[in-house]
């Protein structure tokens, strides 16, 4: 979080995470194809060749003015694929919210709990810890035929009882809630503090 | 400013003074070197301030990707075993320039130059700028606690009201 008072601008950081290909960049292209231009950055994206996440993809919002703020809400993704942890790592840093983007279908489970373990070990390193840190769950494709029940999910990937949304983000269904829910964690995390 | 954890992410808080010393700083700045643009920004990417012409460049996107560039690079630099991250970043185009240097641990310093201008004379006031700049935000102290007080369960309820509104689709 950083607070400007020079520009009365609040900065937040948000973080998509989640196993390669589970929707992370799809929900980031939803916000910015349904989103008011005025009130969003352009969408950045740096892909390989084969148009997967390489680095990050990166998207600002700007809200309207609260109690003379105006929060500014910097959304990233990181790469999914378990080979590019430095790079996650860097995206993290500075981090105060994440949205982790379970992929729903039975064949998936694996992945998405070794990328929520790397989640939970790279947060360690920040200091951070997922029984405490703002984030919610994403399960998302939940079109696909033959995917995991809810229960199963939650039982196997929510083992700190994050809030969660189901989500089809190809057709944004999910989308806009899941960012709605992030950012009031993050908020609620930091008013508890200060109340 | 000040950075805390528990449960939540690090928290740095710039007051109006101290952005206003910053704006001075780099003011002088853009006289010295005849930079196009330059601007201060957060090593988390958030643009502080600026000087010059952005009317092209989407600020919060270059940035975003300035800072992420300079993270990776330190990364770079510590897996070749230096101890801190490089000092400096140039990169140099067919037309434009960037220089890119951090201040301190929390900021970087971006200058968008034309070819003409000479790189030495960039360094040599970049290095004088960052000086200033380092000196400035040591003695930013202190009203951080006052100044997130407002961050309280009426913030958090307007909050909600304003993403309701914003983000109606």
């Amino acid at each position: 979080m950083f607070i400007n008072h020079g520009l009365q601008e609040l900065n937040l950081k948000v973080v998509y995470y989640g196993p390669g290909l589970g929707g992370k960049t799809t929900n980031l292209e939803y916000i910015y194809r349904e989103l008011d231009p005025t009130l969003r950055s352009e969408l950045v994206t740096l892909k390989t060749k084969e148009d997967r996440t390489l680095y990050f993809d990166f998207l600002q919002l700007e809200l309207g003015r609260v109690k003379g703020l105006k929060p500014r809400i910097n959304l990233y993704t990181v790469p999914g694929q378990v080979y590019y942890n430095h790079s996650r790592k860097i995206i993290l840093k500075g981090v105060d919210g994440v949205v982790f983007v379970a992929d729903s279908q039975r064949s998936r489970m694996g992945d998405n709990l070794d990328s929520l373990l790397d989640l939970e070990k790279n947060l360690i390193e920040l200091g951070y810890s997922l029984e405490e840190f703002p984030w919610i769950i994403q399960y998302n494709k939940r079109d696909l035929p033959g995917v995991q029940s809810t229960d199963t999910l939650q039982a196997k990937l929510n083992f700190f009882g994050a809030p969660h949304v189901e989500a089809i983000a190809i057709s944004g269904q999910g989308v806009i809630e899941t960012l709605k829910r992030i950012i009031t964690e993050v908020i609620a995390k930091v008013s508890i503090c200060i109340d | 400013m000040e950075g805390t954890k528990k449960g939540i992410g690090q928290q740095l808080i710039l007051s109006e003074e101290i952005y206003n010393g910053i704006a001075d700083i780099l003011n002088e700045l853009a006289g010295n070197t005849r930079a196009d643009t330059i601007i201060f920004c957060e090593t988390n990417g958030y643009p502080v301030t600026y000087k010059g012409d952005i009317k092209d460049l989407d600020l919060p996107s270059i940035s975003a990707l300035a800072a992420n560039n300079f993270s990776a690079t330190a990364k770079m630099a510590s897996m070749i075993g230096e101890r801190a991250s490089f000092k400096f970043l140039f990169h140099e185009g067919e037309r434009t320039n960037i220089y890119l240097s951090n201040v301190g641990f929390n900021f970087l310093l971006m200058l968008i130059f034309d070819k003409s201008v000479a790189l030495g004379m960039v360094r040599v006031f970049t290095n004088k700028a960052i000086q200033a700049l380092t000196k400035l935000l040591e003695t930013a102290k202190a009203e951080e606690e006052k100044s997130k007080e407002f961050l309280d369960l009426e913030f958090k309820t307007l909050l909600g009201e304003e993403l309701d509104r914003s983000l109606k689709l």
